[in-house]
């Protein structure tokens, strides 16, 4: 009995088609066989009819069979998960990566590095902005302020009767309360603190939902205006003040030198409203104001099940409406409900981190591109086996998912390394973010949290696509014809040299973009690190103290005692005791100098002023450039004295001595009066905020602090030696002094000027890896399509140098292809990105935004990185044996 | 040049009898052949590379569906049967044949008897 199955099986070996698709085929054609043979045989004998058949089984035109069934297996009705071709195609696809390892580890590489860029970014705006309050159905807690009729987006709070209006009539909140943040000092025990608290309203907890772990919270009775004085405590201040004493209800906490019944203590972690370490009753009588009076405070509220904010905000701005008696199209008053971190979070921080985002992502394109070049070049080696499989009836929807699936097992590795590589980025973001300290939003957790591994796989995905789909769209284009025929496949390898120029371009184009913002950033990191403030801040240690009371005599001397007993310490070279420290504490204020007229307020010329006491020249190392320092005679009753920056004199006097002349600070409390100048000092760095067109050496005034009415606050520093220029001396004699007084806010000075930066070193630092980074792809990019090219063209080299072309003339051929791509790229790139960095311009310190130094120096950076990424492949041209290259192919 | 003329008959026509063939009910490849040879007693016939390609093609194009049926002490067969598109395609092929032996006969002469 002849087998008829072996030989249609081994008539369709060479069609590798499916196995199922095989089988069926095998099944029905030798069922046709036998039948026949049976029949023949008997009339023509089996050797003649087995001869016949296997003519006929052997005809050309029984490869259309083949091809019929194989496209219908591919674009037929099975679905493809059920046919088990998926499966197979990554069995192949990972079969043929394995055969190009060097294109597997340069793609996975790049993709993973713009996925771990994407997903930090991505993890840090969803642990701060999107994950939102750790409480119950966060995104129904609101936070309520008064917008600014004006449109400046300057917010303001409610006021007291306003917010008592609402709660009364307000349908849309279950809940509605109100707080003011404030400080306080804590004081009993061992030590005094100052600390961060809120006075609430009663409601302003259940608003989140989370209740206290020992007591209560404030209930109504508590807010009355002569109610019994109660506290709830925070975890940490329980813990430490109290060693987590669960008996502490009904003991007595001093606040302000006030004592407070503690009714309660919060669970550990809990610092609503933002980080508050204590909380205490808001008591006002809202019985005798009129609307838009009474203390000012945030609302915060929980959204009643089916009200939203659009219909919450319609019926608060038909209450403000009311409450005004306007009529109700007017838009005096908009009291604006918004969810609670919405609200609270400063909007140029959205705009940043979105920004950040954009700029993340343009990476990954870039990386992107990289891969998709990869591929394509691929798909140039591979025209004859794409052809051979068109040709062989491999529908293009299946020679697309071939080419999509093999990008797609790459941006699979590259999502897992790229994940690995992004959780060492956010532990490094974290370790950056500890100088935030208590400006640190309670809520913000930034982990690899679920929502952001899902957000890594859909960027993944949407990479592989991104990456895969060109040089797939590219391989079903081709022509099979042409393939088969064009044993040099030139003409094919042309039009994709194309296409990988074109790809090359835009990523030279993001990529300078992206470095134009690294070197902003740089720029001014490198200014920031070189400022030179003009006073000593390395061995300054600085602290504050609060004092209780409204005594300003008791006050003034207890400073003057705290001045008095520090200067008893030996080995210090300078004691301090002002209003606020320089750098940070300068405050703006309009100035009027006497004999002159000023017609309108914005002619009075700006300057930033600072109460000073005599110790400041000492303790901060400033010297007197003219005229004398503030001294410890300049007190209450002797004539008001200032010390002008050099900065003021020139502004203001220019060309005449400023000494001897009069200012007026028209800014401060109570009546102005006039100061006489009796120094210049060198122009102090001043400001310290990162701020858009910052002047960090404005025109400074010193005034004298004993000179002054007010001594709730100051500042101490202590200039010297480590061992006793520290806030531990501080405390000790203040404490001995008063152990109500609290010191805080110990720091020393380098600290107290690097605080207000954080944002750019942090952020600018980003930036500068994602120039780098793209800088990095974009020059590999660019060398593995000219080194594709140059492969390429290996045989048209051998013949020109064979002709008698110099190696010079050579490298001049290779380098002009690259150069048309590497100008065009970066003039577009130098456009968009001028336009970029003026969106993260709330990073960019002492630098503007169009310094022409830094797209210069971008221009001259990424152009040499191109020129190497072309110098190498010119070389290996020259390398060229003219006699090799014209024998192959 | 008979020979001729039949192969180029048969190219085109070979998808209308295949269609006629399954009007009435489903048959499978072999019984295609044999039903094609011994109705053109001889005129016209089918081997395995001409004939899978053919029914390959037309279930392609869904004027046909293949499916294997087994019956009874037999082993399983792929028994082709008509589907509605499949169904128009050989009316209006029928039609434009029709159409076409009739203009043939008018030019030629030739007569049935």
């Amino acid at each position: 009995m002849h087998d008829w199955r072996s030989d249609v099986k081994a008539r369709l070996s060479s069609a590798m088609l499916h196995p199922q698709d095989e089988a069926e085929i095998v099944e029905e054609v030798a069922q046709h066989l036998e039948a026949q043979f049976d029949e023949l045989a008997p009339k023509i004998g089996e050797a003649n009819a087995r001869a016949q058949l296997l003519a006929q089984l052997g005809e050309a035109q029984f490869d259309d069979a083949v091809a019929g069934r194989r496209s219908r297996a591919a674009a037929g009705s099975v679905p493809p998960w059920r046919s088990g071709s998926i499966l197979r195609d990554v069995r192949y696809g990972a079969r043929s990566l394995r055969r190009s390892p060097g294109t597997v580890v340069a793609g996975v590489s790049a993709l993973a590095l713009g996925i771990a860029l994407t997903t930090v970014m991505f993890s840090i705006i969803y642990g701060l902005l999107l994950k939102g309050l750790p409480f119950d159905h966060p995104e129904r807690i609101a936070m309520i302020y008064r917008g600014d009729p004006t449109g400046r987006g300057e917010e303001t709070l409610v006021p007291f009767a306003d917010f008592a209006r609402y709660r009364a009539d307000q349908r849309s909140f279950s809940l509605f309360a109100g707080f003011i943040g404030a400080t306080v000092n804590v004081s009993g025990g061992d030590r005094a603190e100052r600390v961060t608290i809120a006075r609430m309203t009663a409601g302003a907890f259940e608003v989140t939902g989370v209740r206290p772990i020992i007591g209560r919270t404030f209930s109504v009775a508590d807010n009355a205006p002569n109610a019994p004085p109660t506290a709830v405590l925070g975890y940490a201040m329980w813990r430490d003040r109290f060693a987590g004493d669960s008996n502490v209800l009904n003991k007595a906490l001093r606040v302000n030198g006030q004592s407070y019944t503690i009714v309660g203590v919060m669970p550990e972690g809990y610092q609503f409203p933002r980080s508050q370490a204590l909380w205490l009753p808001l008591q006002t009588d809202a019985s005798g104001l009129r609307p838009g009076e009474g203390a000012e405070l945030t609302i915060v509220a929980r959204l009643r099940p089916g009200a939203d904010y659009r219909s919450a905000n319609a019926e608060l701005s038909a209450l403000a409406h009311r409450l005004a008696n306007e009529p109700a199209d007017s838009a005096a008053i908009r009291d604006i409900a918004q969810p609670y971190i919405r609200a609270t979070m400063p909007s140029r921080a959205y705009s940043l981190l979105y920004a950040m985002l954009g700029a993340v992502f343009l990476v990954l394109l870039i990386a992107c591109a990289n891969v998709a070049n990869l591929l394509l070049g691929r798909t140039v080696s591979r025209t004859r086996e794409i052809g051979i499989r068109l040709a062989l009836g491999a529908s293009r929807t299946a020679v697309i998912r071939q080419s999509l699936i093999e990008s797609g097992i790459i941006a699979f590795f590259a999502a897992l390394a790229g994940s690995a590589l992004a959780q060492g980025g956010v532990v490094a973001f974290n370790r950056a973010l500890i100088a935030l300290e208590a400006d640190r939003p309670f809520w913000m957790d930034i982990r690899l949290h679920i929502p952001v591994l899902v957000f890594v796989m859909l960027v993944a995905l949407v990479a592989s696509i991104a990456s895969g789909l060109l040089p797939a769209m590219h391989s079903a284009r081709l022509d099979i014809n042409a393939i088969l025929k064009d044993e040099s496949h030139a003409a094919s390898s042309l039009r994709v040299g194309r296409l990988s120029r074109v790809i090359v371009v835009g990523e030279l184009a993001l990529s300078t973009m992206m470095l134009l913002a690294a070197g902003f950033m740089t720029k001014s990191i490198s200014e920031l690190r070189r400022l030179e403030p003009g006073f000593a801040s390395a061995t300054v240690a600085t602290a504050r103290v609060s004092l209780t009371g409204t005594d300003t005599l008791r006050q003034h001397l207890f400073l003057e005692a705290v001045a008095r007993d520090l200067s008893s310490l030996p080995g210090l070279d300078g004691i301090y005791i002002g209003n606020d420290l320089p750098g940070t504490g300068w405050r703006g204020a309009r100035i009027a100098i006497e004999g002159r007229v000023y017609a309108r307020e914005r002619d009075y010329p700006l300057a930033q002023s600072l109460a000073v006491g005599p110790g400041f020249f000492s303790a901060f190392d400033v010297p007197v450039l003219r005229g004398r320092a503030i001294l410890p005679t300049d007190r209450g009753g002797s004539p008001l004295v200032a010390v002008v920056s050099e900065s003021f004199a020139r502004r203001n006097f220019a060309g005449v001595d400023p000494i001897g002349r009069r200012l007026m600070i028209r800014e401060q409390v109570g009546k102005p009066e006039w100061l006489t100048i009796v120094g210049v000092m060198p122009t102090l760095y001043a400001l310290g905020m990162v701020s858009a067109n910052g002047d960090h050496f404005p025109p400074e005034v010193l005034t004298a602090f004993w000179q002054q009415h007010r001594f709730s606050t100051a500042s101490i520093a202590l200039r010297g030696a480590a061992g006793i220029a520290n806030v531990t001396s501080v405390r000790k004699v203040v404490a001995a002094l008063d152990p109500d007084v609290p010191v805080y806010a110990a720091a020393s000075m380098d600290v107290v000027l690097s605080r207000p930066t954080w944002p750019l070193r942090v952020f600018g630092t980003l930036f500068v890896i994602f120039g780098f980074t793209s800088l990095m792809l974009a020059a590999i990019g660019l060398y593995a399509v000219m080194a594709f090219s140059v492969s390429r063209r290996a045989r048209e080299m051998g013949i020109r140098m064979a002709l008698g072309a110099t190696a010079g003339a050579v490298i001049r051929l290779v380098c002009r292809q690259g150069a048309t791509q590497i100008v065009i790229g970066m003039s577009i790139g130098l456009l968009f990105g001028a336009v970029f960095v003026r969106a993260v311009r709330m990073l960019l310190f002492e630098v503007q935004p169009n310094d022409p130094s830094v797209f210069a120096l971008v221009a001259v950076v990424l152009g040499l990185a191109a020129f190497v990424a072309c110098l190498i492949p010119a070389i290996r041209a020259t390398r060229v044996d003219p006699l090799t290259a014209l024998r192959t192919d | 040049m008979t020979a001729m003329l039949t192969d180029e008959l048969k190219k085109g026509s070979a998808e209308f009898l295949i269609l006629s063939l399954l009007e009435t009910e489903p048959r499978h490849g072999y019984e295609l052949q044999k039903l094609i040879e011994s109705r053109s007693r001889g005129v016209l016939s089918f081997h395995v590379a001409t004939l899978y390609p053919l029914l390959y093609r037309m279930e392609q194009r869904g004027w046909i569906v293949g499916r294997w049926v087994e019956r009874a002490g037999e082993r399983r067969r792929r028994f082709y049967r008509l589907t509605a598109a499949g169904r128009a395609t050989l009316e209006a092929q029928r039609e434009s044949w029709k159409a076409f032996v009739a203009a043939i006969n008018r030019v030629s002469g030739v007569r049935y008897a």
